[in-house]
């Protein structure tokens, strides 16, 4: 029930984002631009003036052909270009409970039987588990996310886990006090995303760091909701009355993929997105902060009539506001969006509570 | 640690164009057009290149609404490098590589 308006409310923030800012900078640059911009994103801080160098050739290809090709290699080498730093291990961290999520999964299957309908799930489950090792990996390299978004996805993590009283069998059929709904789908998201934006000096460091925080936490929380169930089976506090042991296990790894790999890193990036904005609104805190490349000096004149030195190429247009700069459609949208998803939660806590 | 590997035919064709005029400033583009290199190979034989300081890199003023460009060049390291080449004795061997990822 909630993960509809969760969902619904994202869309919303990102079409009405998007469409507003087409109006404030006027018609987007082609795709090879972009993902190029994207790309060199990623780079390390020593590698972002080649960054830019790929950039500002790019600049000068003609050619729908042309600017395609060049762009593709450069994006091949901005997404491998070493180093890699202290990324290189959180990446591999989040690969081995990714896989040892799996692995769970796949001992739960051969030892209590679950045939192979279990492998549907099990397949779903690792979709979602690879994804979000390549989600991980690309926001972990972009600079100064990792540190910020994985404290996040610690506390997101385990306020998951402090919502179920640090039991296994709450762990598998969510009993929540009542006060943990708010807790877990409003508040903690929104202080990463908050705290993120401080952290980082804009908001995209703070919407970076609620998207890293919810991928980390969500794959952390899977693997103790597979653990639990791999430990518990299909005993602990009955759930469903009148079932078999094998349908009770596959229910309860189906709600483990619904809870912990979509519904926690969706309203944790959702609302830690919001809040980022929010607050960088409030702290009057640039929407993007990136690094302007490339330095004023040295400058080689190719052209002997050429004098003057050019503003800086910036990478990313720092976005002239936050919320003021929408238009006020967009705002009433959104609010009528977070209005829904109050309701819906303040609904979903009235029926357990 | 810094390995300094044999050049490849790649690498070679490249220090071999920046090397036909040393004192000009070239471009990426230009480079990877010359020798025939996509970018995805240039770039980070550019970058190998700068990082064991046989290029030099320099940016080019932005004209009009376009960004400044980088420029390149060999170092007088990278001119000594290229005159103890092997292949510049046969430069014509090395002036169409052959477009490897390996070489990447």
């Amino acid at each position: 029930m909630l993960l509809i308006p969760m969902m619904l409310l994202g869309i919303a923030v990102a079409l009405f984002r998007r469409s507003s800012q087409a109006v404030v900078y006027g018609p987007r640059p082609d795709v090879p631009l972009q993902l190029l911009r994207w790309a060199t994103g990623l780079l390390s801080e020593q590698r972002a003036e080649w960054g830019q160098a790929m950039l500002g050739e790019l600049a000068h290809i003609e050619g729908r052909a042309r600017r395609w090709s060049f762009a593709i290699g450069c994006i091949g080498t901005a997404l491998l270009l070493p180093p890699w730093g202290r990324t290189a291990g959180a990446v591999v961290a989040i690969i081995a409970v990714a896989v040892g999520s799996l692995g769970l999964y796949a001992s739960v299957i051969i030892r209590y039987r679950l045939g192979a309908s279990s492998l549907i799930g099990a397949s779903i489950a690792a979709t979602f588990l690879l994804s979000f090792v390549v989600a991980a990996g690309v926001a972990l390299r972009r600079r100064g996310a990792a540190v910020p978004g994985l404290l996040g996805g610690l506390v997101v993590a385990l306020a998951w886990v402090a919502a179920s009283g640090f039991t296994f069998s709450n762990m598998i059929l969510r009993v929540w006090p009542a006060w943990a709904l708010p807790l877990l789908f409003i508040v903690v998201p929104a202080a990463v995303g908050g705290l993120g934006t401080l952290w980082g000096g804009s908001a995209a460091a703070g919407r970076r760091t609620a998207r890293l925080a919810g991928i980390s936490a969500g794959v952390g929380v899977y693997l103790y909701g597979t653990l639990a169930v791999a430990v518990f089976g299909a005993g602990g506090l009955p759930d469903d009355s009148g079932f078999s042991a094998t349908y009770t296990i596959n229910d309860r790894l189906g709600n483990n993929l619904t809870f912990y790999l979509a519904l926690l890193p969706l309203v944790t990036a959702t609302f830690g997105w919001s809040a980022a904005t929010l607050t960088a609104r409030i702290k009057h805190l640039p929407d993007h902060a990136d690094a302007t490349y490339p330095p004023a000096a040295p400058y080689v004149s190719m052209t002997p009539s050429s004098a003057a030195l050019s503003m800086p190429y910036d990478v990313e247009p720092a976005i002239v506001s936050g919320v003021a700069a929408w238009p006020r459609s967009a705002r009433v949208v959104l609010v009528s969006a977070a209005v829904v998803v109050i309701l819906a939660l303040g609904f979903a806590t009235g029926l357990r509570g | 640690m810094q390995r300094n590997r044999p050049p490849s035919a790649q690498t070679i064709s490249v220090l071999l164009a920046l090397a036909a005029d040393p004192a000009q400033w070239r471009y990426g583009y230009d480079l990877a057009t010359q020798v025939q290199l996509k970018s995805g190979s240039l770039y980070p034989i550019l970058v190998r290149l700068a990082d064991r300081g046989l290029l030099e890199t320099a940016w080019e003023q932005g004209q009009g609404s376009r960004p400044p460009r980088h420029l390149y060049r060999l170092t007088s390291a990278g001119r000594e490098f290229v005159a103890a080449l092997p292949a510049v004795r046969h430069p014509q061997t090395a002036a169409r590589p052959h477009n490897r990822l390996s070489e990447a």
